[in-house]
């Protein structure tokens, strides 16, 4: 690995590294605007100019420098000031004076430049150049031709991300403007990333659009629960509200990007299908009586009693709901239904979006791994048509919906976040958090378990699905006997094997993938077939 | 630690009598002054009125655009600013508007002013203001007290702002950017806000 | 069986009087307090509130005060201890008023044979002028006044509130402290008439002024500049009430208890309304009691100096005459003055329909009529109407010797709210310094000197 001399620190980096991740490493500070990790190196934006030492001949731009032995740059020198100074004079020269209104005010680089390198007295006495303003360039997007500072970032996009190349720089020098072909409208569904990713506010998120000053926001770190993915994810709420979700960087997951209908998700948390009280035939009860209400069920059952874990449920309610029924419920027999719920969101491809719906798809399977004696969809199919189902107990999904049952003769208990076709035939129904609201960890299509973390208060009276299942387990007689989700999870690390070793300080930011291959996939044919159909 | 050294007294001074009496002596000639002159230099307030220096802090207004909209564009940098975290804004779009943003709705609640007058350095846009010179800022409710934007636009209708008069006599003085013939009074019946 | 009756319809009378007494003289304090204060501070005080455009110097404000406290949402706050709660502003009022019981304001009131026979009495009936002559008068009020701390305290307890809680222990604290000195002051003047019944000690200053307390002296026949060693005694004694009183009624410099700055109001902060206004009167009370208590002790009490209250019966017609006739200019000068204030900027500045122009003339008009009324007393005076009726000499001195004790009582408060707005707060070392460390030992000091000094008046007086 060569070793390259940042100010005068020697750092040793992988081969193909460049020098502002390079610099990154020591804690140095290389100011960039067109340089993204992620995309392509374009070096015309020319922040990032330092002076080299040894090893080359400067300035140079930093983001194309890649590391070679021998090679020394400084970034401190007055010389390298008076470039970054003079390349924030050159890009704010035509730029308007819309801070006051523009969405990226508070995290716009070009303001945070300005500040730290510019401080300049503007000189400019000719008119500003004035491009499009406002333009509608797709479903989630708008463009402020004027604000761009053209690095071309949305351009490399469009071409190397989502290969859709809508967005392209027109015209040259100081009348170059962003913009999208004549009658050319931006279709995809990675759309909230150009907002993302463009450095100032020329592309803004229309969904987000004058709701809040960014600076306002307070940042959580989550994870999206929509799909089998797992997009890493910030979720930027205030006072309770949450405001928007931006991609958390995962190399591992989703690098820099989210979905569009991912980053809108957050919306369902006060959506009108949003369960918030507790419910006992239909009535609003209290959370107390439903649960008592819902262990009388479970105990005095005439028949069969079938318990569904949730292929959405986190991996500490599924845990303690297993743990629950072995505990207090030895006749009753577990299920796990895959499939997705009628009415989800049918978006699927090979980059982010998973047909499977789920979050926790893999999380499970590691428990019917665990535990051999859970049963799959058929088995389910078979039980409810033979009328050996008295009581069912489910966990978060729709069952009732993916099996297209209509559940009569069966008493329903749903613990879930959202109103669907299981909980409007549900006897007991249990206000559950929703994923943002709660502390948990999910299991993405690549095995891997992630935290999320709790960004605002459940609302009305919902909890942790986790805790439910405590309330649930101490009215049948034993609790699974967790008081935090910390400790839910530990007490499911400790008991099933491929989550062995892990911690919720282990997991950190990045997640960690479980130690062993699962059982085969499931032979269940209705569910493969209902996913990829 | 250095404590202050403690002031000899003389012994007099330390039976405390004589200098009560002094003090006393001190109210009382005061007091018979007052009682037989009657020369305060109180206003009797609500008879007479002072005139308020052109500079003084009152209440809040926004001002507006020659077409009668509010000059603010919803930046919340007064809201930031706010030392009591008084003002509230929810921000909108404009369709019809080169400039896209404007206040739905601004509320300042007058309760918790402390009429620092940060939000009127802060505003990039000389939008709000507190030159008034209204201090009679009562209300019978708690909601009467919180200025909404209908209010804080109108509060001016028919009257000349002090600023007004002020920047006329002191043209530096003025706020970069600062437009006398904007800030024209509109006329009670001309169509304002939005 | 009948007399019975008429003793306890005449206590009755005067427990009414009596609360009555204190009961006018605390809106004028009020006010006074206001006006006094303002002046202090170079402002006109209250002015704005009047009835029909009377505003009659802001005294009208006390009224509104009284109307707004009864009106005003009682609010009671969950979190007190609900008995004491309600008992404590009880407390604080009800030992103020019933110190003022043994205090005497009049030697005797004798109800000639004519007026008792219409009730059957025989004879003419002497009715001392005292609400209760209690032989242990002084040690009553040493034993009242330090109940009141308790209505301070339970007020601060109860509350649940710390600034409240706080208040109350200062209080507290501090009663216990200066009660010791005041004890004590009280203990030498008690030696010094050797008596503790009020209405004796009042009787024995009687006559010159050197008759006095202050002065030590009591009952000398004439003036001896010898005798004149006793005011050491007495003046040191009133100096130690004087302040003790002070810490009682917790005024300024004493009001530790309320400490705006620290403790918000110490130990009324969760009272409103007429609860508030209890402990409001019951300082005022507190005040007025103290100093008619002070009155009585070293000021001769009801007493006019160099008129005691046989001289009053037996030259009734001349003293009205004097009076009379004497109050005429004095009044017609007050009805010029008011007149003239129709020229103050004040009223220049006045809308001409402003209702208030009309106060000036009111105040004329007002002056002139008491001025009229005192020329028709002073001819009563003259034709000797006063001095034959039996009533007449009577009533003539049961008024001047009531006002006596009313103006010694009003300078009394008057300096106290003097002191108020001269002399800042304490702080609580120099406080607990001064009742210890200076007042407790001078005290003590005091009541061997007492002891001396009866010995040797004895002596020179023999
Ligand atoms: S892009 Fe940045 S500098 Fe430009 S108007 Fe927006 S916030 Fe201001
Ligand atoms: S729109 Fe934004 S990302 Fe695209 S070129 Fe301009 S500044 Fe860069
Ligand atoms: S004057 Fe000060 S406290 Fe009042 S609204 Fe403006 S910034 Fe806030
Ligand atoms: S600072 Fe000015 S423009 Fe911005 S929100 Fe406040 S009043 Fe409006
Ligand atoms: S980041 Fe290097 S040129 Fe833009």
């Amino acid at each position: 690995m060569p070793t390259v001399k940042i100010d005068g620190i020697e750092v040793e980096v992988p081969a193909g590294t460049n020098m502002i991740e390079a610099a990154r490493k020591v804690g140095i500070d290389i100011p960039h605007y067109c340089y993204h990790p992620h995309l392509s190196i374009a070096g015309n934006c020319r922040m990032c100019l330092v002076d080299v030492e040894a090893g080359g001949r400067g300035p140079d731009i930093a983001c194309n420098m890649m590391a070679r032995d021998g090679l020394a740059i400084r970034t401190d020198t007055p010389q390298v000031a008076t470039m970054r100074r003079a390349t924030m004079e050159f890009l704010l020269k035509n730029h308007p004076l819309d801070c006051p209104i523009c969405d990226q005010s508070g995290e716009c680089r070009l303001q945070d430049y300005y500040m730290e390198y510019g401080q300049y007295e503007s000189r400019l006495s000719d008119p500003k150049v004035t491009k499009h303003k406002r333009v509608d360039i797709g479903d989630h997007l708008v463009l402020d031709a004027e604000r761009c500072i053209a690095c071309s970032r949305c351009v490399r996009f469009g071409d190397e991300i989502t290969g859709t190349g809508e967005l392209r720089l027109f015209n040259r020098t100081d009348h170059t403007e962003i913009g999208i072909f004549p009658g050319a409208r931006i279709q995809h569904d990675y759309q909230g990333n150009l907002a993302d990713i463009c450095p100032v506010g020329a592309i803004t998120n229309k969904d987000f659009r004058f709701t809040k000053r960014v600076w306002y926001l307070k940042e959580t770190d989550a994870v999206c629960t929509e799909c089998a993915t797992g997009c890493n994810v910030r979720v930027c709420h205030q006072q309770g509200q949450v405001f928007r979700l931006l991609p958390r960087r995962n190399d591992a997951v989703n690098k820099s990007w989210m979905c569009d209908h991912g980053r809108q998700a957050f919306e369902a948390i006060t959506g009108l299908d949003r369960l918030l009280r507790a419910r006992v035939q239909g009535q609003p009860a209290d959370l107390d009586d439903a649960v008592a209400a819902a262990a009388t069920l479970l105990r005095e059952a005439g028949g069969g009693v079938a318990v569904v874990l949730g292929h959405s449920a986190s991996n500490e309610a599924n845990w303690a709901l297993l743990k629950l029924t072995r505990d207090n419920l030895p006749n009753a027999t577990v299920y796990a239904v895959a499939g997705n719920d009628p009415g989800a969101w049918d978006r699927s491809d090979d980059f982010l979006m998973d047909a499977d719906k789920n979050a926790n798809s893999a999380g499970i399977a590691a428990l019917m791994a665990h535990d051999p004696a859970i049963r799959d969809r058929s088995d389910l199919v078979q039980a409810l048509a033979d009328g050996d189902v008295d009581v069912m107990l489910v966990l978060g999904d729709d069952v009732l919906g993916r099996l297209g049952a209509d559940g009569a003769g069966v008493r329903v208990i749903h613990v879930g976040s959202f109103r669907c076709t299981t909980s409007d035939a549900a006897t007991v129904v249990l206000p559950a958090a929703h994923p943002y609201e709660q502390d948990a960890t999910w299991t993405n299509r690549d095995r891997r378990v992630q935290r999320g973390r709790r960004a605002i208060h459940p609302a009305g009276d919902s909890e942790p699905a986790w805790a439910l299942m405590e309330r649930l387990g101490a009215a049948l007689g034993k609790a699974p006997g967790a008081t935090s989700a910390a400790a839910a999870f530990k007490s499911l690390a400790s008991s099933v094997e491929s989550f062995s070793g892990m911690t919720y300080q282990s997991l950190g930011n990045g997640g960690a993938v479980l130690a062993s291959p699962p059982s085969p996939p499931t032979d269940d044919e209705d569910a493969l077939e209902t996913i990829h159909a | 630690m250095n404590l202050p050294v403690e002031q000899k007294r003389t012994f007099l001074e330390r039976i405390y009598l004589v200098e009560i009496v002094k003090g006393l002596a001190i109210t009382l000639r005061h007091a018979l002054h007052n009682l037989f002159k009657q020369d305060f230099e109180t206003f009797e307030y609500p008879d007479v009125r002072k005139e308020m220096p052109e500079r003084y802090k009152g209440a809040h207004r926004l001002t507006t655009r020659p077409d009668g909209r509010v000059k603010c564009v919803a930046c919340m940098c007064c809201a930031q600013v706010c030392p009591a975290k008084c003002i509230t804004i929810e921000a909108g779009e404009l369709d019809d508007d080169p400039i896209e943003k404007y206040p739905v709705e601004f509320q300042i609640d007058m309760l918790r002013c402390i009429y620092c007058g940060f939000c009127v350095e802060a505003c990039p846009k000389d939008a709000i203001r507190m030159d008034t010179g209204i201090y009679e800022i009562n209300a019978f409710t708690r909601q009467d007290m919180i200025h909404d934007k209908a209010y804080m636009t109108d509060l001016m209708a028919g009257k000349k702002p002090l600023a007004e008069s002020f920047y006329r006599a002191h043209q530096d003085a003025a706020p970069p950017g600062y437009d006398l013939e904007e800030d024209r009074v509109l006329p009670v019946d001309e169509p304002r806000g939005l | 069986m009948e007399s019975h009756w008429t003793e306890v319809i005449v206590a009755l009378i005067k427990c009414v009087f009596s609360l009555a007494f204190v009961m006018q003289i605390v809106p004028v304090l009020i006010w006074a307090e206001r006006k006094f204060s303002a002046y202090i501070q170079d402002r006109p005080g209250p002015n704005r509130a009047h009835i029909m455009g009377i505003r009659a110097g802001g005294l009208v404000h006390t009224l509104v005060d009284v109307v707004k406290l009864v009106v005003k949402e009682d609010i009671i706050p969950d979190h007190v201890e609900k008995k004491f709660w309600f008992a404590a502003p009880v407390i604080a009022m009800s030992c103020a008023l019933t110190t003022f019981t043994v205090v005497p304001w009049g030697d005797r009131f004798v109800v000639p044979a004519s007026i008792t026979a219409w009730w059957g009495g025989e004879g003419p009936l002497t009715v001392p002028l005292q609400v209760a002559t209690i032989n242990s008068g002084m040690l009553f009020i040493l034993a009242i006044g330090s109940l009141s701390v308790y209505g301070v305290m339970l007020a601060g307890w109860s509350s649940n509130n710390k600034f409240s809680l706080l208040g109350g222990l200062r209080a507290s604290a501090q009663m216990v402290s200066y009660e010791l000195a005041m004890g004590l002051s009280v203990a030498t003047m008690f030696m010094l008439y050797g008596t503790t019944e009020l209405d004796k000690v009042a009787a024995q200053q009687a006559g010159p002024i050197w008759n006095w307390g202050l002065f030590g002296v009591l009952d000398a026949d004439g003036f001896d500049p010898l005798l004149f060693v006793g005011w050491i005694v007495g003046g040191l004694a009133f100096i130690m009430f004087w302040t003790s009183v002070f810490a009682e009624t917790n005024r300024m410099p004493f009001d530790l208890p309320e400490g705006e700055a620290e403790l918000v109001a110490g130990y009324h902060v969760e009272y409103s309304s007429l609860r508030f206004a209890l402990f409001f009167m019951a300082e005022y009370a507190h005040m007025i009691v103290g100093s008619a208590v002070t009155a009585t002790l070293f000021f001769g009490g009801y007493n006019i100096p160099f008129l005691p209250g046989d001289s009053i019966r037996a030259h009734a017609d001349t003293i009205v005459t004097v009076l009379g006739f004497g109050a005429v200019p004095v009044f017609i000068a007050f009805a010029v003055i008011a007149w003239n204030r129709r020229k103050r900027p004040f009223y220049q500045a006045l809308a001409p329909d402003d209702i208030r122009h009309r106060e000036p003339r009111f105040f004329a008009a007002f002056w002139s009529v008491l001025a009229i009324a005192h020329l028709g007393l002073g001819v009563a005076g003259l034709t000797g109407a006063v001095g034959s009726t039996a009533l007449g000499p009577e009533l003539l001195a049961f008024i001047l010797q009531t006002s006596s004790l009313v103006i010694k009582v009003l300078i009394g408060t008057f300096f106290m709210i003097w002191v108020r707005w001269t002399i800042p707060r304490f702080r609580y070392d120099q406080l607990m310094n001064l009742g210890w460390r200076a007042m407790l030992p001078l005290a003590l000091g005091n009541v061997f000197l007492a002891g001396i000094w009866v010995i040797f008046r004895e002596a020179v007086q023999a």
